[in-house]
């Protein structure tokens, strides 16, 4: 029906164009990271925590929903589905990424420390857990069972655009169905290892759930502000349409909703039990001015995203949600800042530049992975059957 | 008392001696999108179209707004909201004054599941009645069950229909504009 047809490579010279940015900001951002590192070697860890546990959050977002496309059979997200794997091929980076983490432990997990860690029953089950070596193995067992999985599903996806067959399609599915356990178990351990040890003495089973809610929040929204970059550029301006947009703008309001039923949840019932192990961290993230983030936080996570886009008008319109994709990945790193940085300074947040250079090298090594993927692959999965369904696609 | 069935006919707008419109078939949802787009152009306002599944793009085709339901069921919504945080504060705090659990006797954080639920609730509700209201709801007769095929409305045909309070509506034009779009079969239908 459409006599407008896009270009679905990109031309090498935008990117190279891409590729230049990207280096030059990691290689920036790098340098401030070393430099941050020989300044204050605690600060340097705790920033560089929260950053990694920003990529890592948004690459198992991605991870989860390329899965749930192929499980689903969805047709409307084929034309942006090359985005979200590509978004996911960042995923296994993450075990580079952890490399520097591995060793600042000390700086940065009390436990470390045994005669540090106060002798409460509730700690003698974990001590066993709680090891400096088995902590490192266990992060790089969670990134060798997802890269597995990742490169395992990327491949099917990649090989479909010249085979142009449903075999893929089968294939990728299979992989999908234990994949999603292992993105909410697997990914459950590993926030509860980078995160929740930070207190050690403290738990809550929900904290992974909060950890990948988040991050599939701010891929939704990555996934959109990318749409959005190459719209404005005149890339896929057929392929990727109004209708597409706006369900994009439905999964970040939906999200929304959903990252908020899950930290709701996890608050209310440590409020309600009220047990010294567990309000612990709300405690200590409500001490000095940090009460002033905690306290912003449901109406920067929930009021203000939730009602703007409430109507159905918000979700086509793209500067409404360029804003609240913005806004999203924005508080995504307040809420982690706010997870971590208490441990670091109890009485307040204080912003350094070494926030930004982590944050920075972190978001762009993985955006150099995500955009490498661009030349070596089309622009949208190809060969996928439902190609032609999803470029017609409008919603009800 | 007796009914007299003219009475009531006169009194809902039906009967044989009224039309309710004109109906053109179509084979397949894309022909009718096509046909509903052409016939609006040609000025028609009043049109409807019957389905057997939601076709995608329909009502942009025939110029049928977007629902108002939604203006109805905010305020309900928010009325749900203010009920349960209400209700709770007022027994909680101001009716029996008990302590339980060293909680304070009202608080947001309890209270929120509550708010969220009675949120849910009222919202169904409005949602609801306010679909049944808005359609004219429950309704026994609706004259396009006077077409032959309107049977298959639900079935393997797609109708679209020109309605008789159209400004612009003539029977005999009317179904020459529906045949000349690419109608199958076309019927003035009584009301």
């Amino acid at each position: 029906m459409s006599a407008h047809t896009d270009n679905y490579q990109l031309e090498s010279a935008r990117w190279a164009t891409g590729r230049n940015v990207l280096f030059f900001a990691a290689l920036v951002c790098v340098i401030g990271c070393v430099a941050g590192y020989l300044q204050d070697p605690a600060r340097f860890f705790h920033s560089y925590l929260i950053a990694f546990c920003y990529t890592a959050a948004v690459g198992l977002g991605a991870f989860f929903f390329v899965m749930v496309q192929f499980l689903s059979g969805s047709a409307w997200s084929v034309t942006v589905r090359r985005i979200m794997e590509n978004i996911m091929y960042t995923l296994p980076f993450g075990a580079l990424l952890f490399i520097p983490l591995a060793f600042g432990l000390k700086d940065i997990y009390s436990w470390t420390n045994p005669s540090v860690i106060p002798h409460e029953p509730s700690m003698s089950g974990k001590l066993w857990w709680l090891h400096e070596n088995f902590f490192i193995a266990r992060t790089y067992i969670y990134f060798a069972l997802w890269s597995l999985w990742v490169f395992s599903i990327y491949r099917q996806s990649t090989k479909q655009d010249t085979e142009k067959s449903i075999r893929q399609m089968h294939i990728a599915s299979r992989w999908s169905a234990p994949g999603l356990f292992l993105v909410v178990a697997v990914g459950t351990l590993a926030a509860y290892d980078w995160l929740m040890t930070l207190e050690p003495t403290w738990y809550s089973t929900i904290f992974g759930l909060y950890f990948l809610a988040g991050g599939a929040l701010t891929f939704m929204s990555i996934v959109y502000l990318v749409a959005v970059g190459f719209r404005r550029n005149g890339i896929l301006t057929h392929s990727i349409t109004l209708e597409h947009y706006h369900d994009l703008g439905k999964w970040m309001f939906a999200l929304t909703a959903f990252y908020t039923y899950i930290a709701f949840s996890q608050y209310i019932l440590i409020w309600y039990a009220n047990i010294p192990e567990e309000t612990q961290f709300f405690r200590h993230r409500m001490g000095g001015s940090w009460l002033y983030v905690a306290l912003s936080l449901p109406f920067i996570r929930f009021v203000i995203p939730f009602f703007t886009l409430l109507c159905r008008p918000a979700k086509r319109n793209f500067g409404i949600l360029t804003f609240i994709a913005i806004w999203s990945v924005a508080v995504e790193y307040v809420d982690l800042y706010w997870v971590v940085m208490p441990m670091y300074s109890p009485n307040g947040p204080h912003i350094s530049w070494i926030d930004f250079a982590t944050l920075g090298a972190t978001l762009s090594l993985c955006g150099l992975a995500f955009w490498s993927r661009f030349r070596a692959h089309k622009l949208v999965p190809v060969g996928d059957l439902r190609l032609e369904q999803s470029l017609h696609f409008e919603n009800a | 008392m007796k009914l007299d069935p003219d009475q009531i006919r006169e009194k809902l707008g039906i009967g044989a001696d009224k039309v309710y419109g004109v109906i053109g078939e179509f084979d397949d949802p894309h022909e009718l999108v096509h046909a509903g787009r052409k016939i609006r152009e040609m000025g028609y306002t009043k049109l409807d179209a019957m389905t057997p599944f939601p076709v995608h793009g329909i009502d942009d085709a025939i110029g049928i707004p977007y629902s108002k339901l939604g203006w109805i069921v905010i305020p309900v919504s928010l009325a749900g909201t203010a009920t349960a945080a209400l209700l709770i504060w007022y027994v909680g705090a101001i009716q029996d004054k008990f302590v339980i659990g060293g909680k304070p006797l009202f608080d947001f954080t309890f209270s929120i599941p509550v708010m969220f639920e009675l949120t849910i609730l009222f919202t169904a509700f409005a949602t609801f009645m306010g679909m049944w209201a808005l359609n004219g709801l429950p309704r026994l007769y609706h004259p396009s069950l006077n077409y032959k095929n309107s049977h298959r409305a639900s079935d393997d045909r797609f109708l679209l229909v020109i309605e008789a309070d159209d400004p612009n509506f003539d029977a005999q034009k009317s179904a020459e504009h529906l045949r000349s779009v690419g109608a199958g079969d076309v019927e003035v239908v009584e009301g």
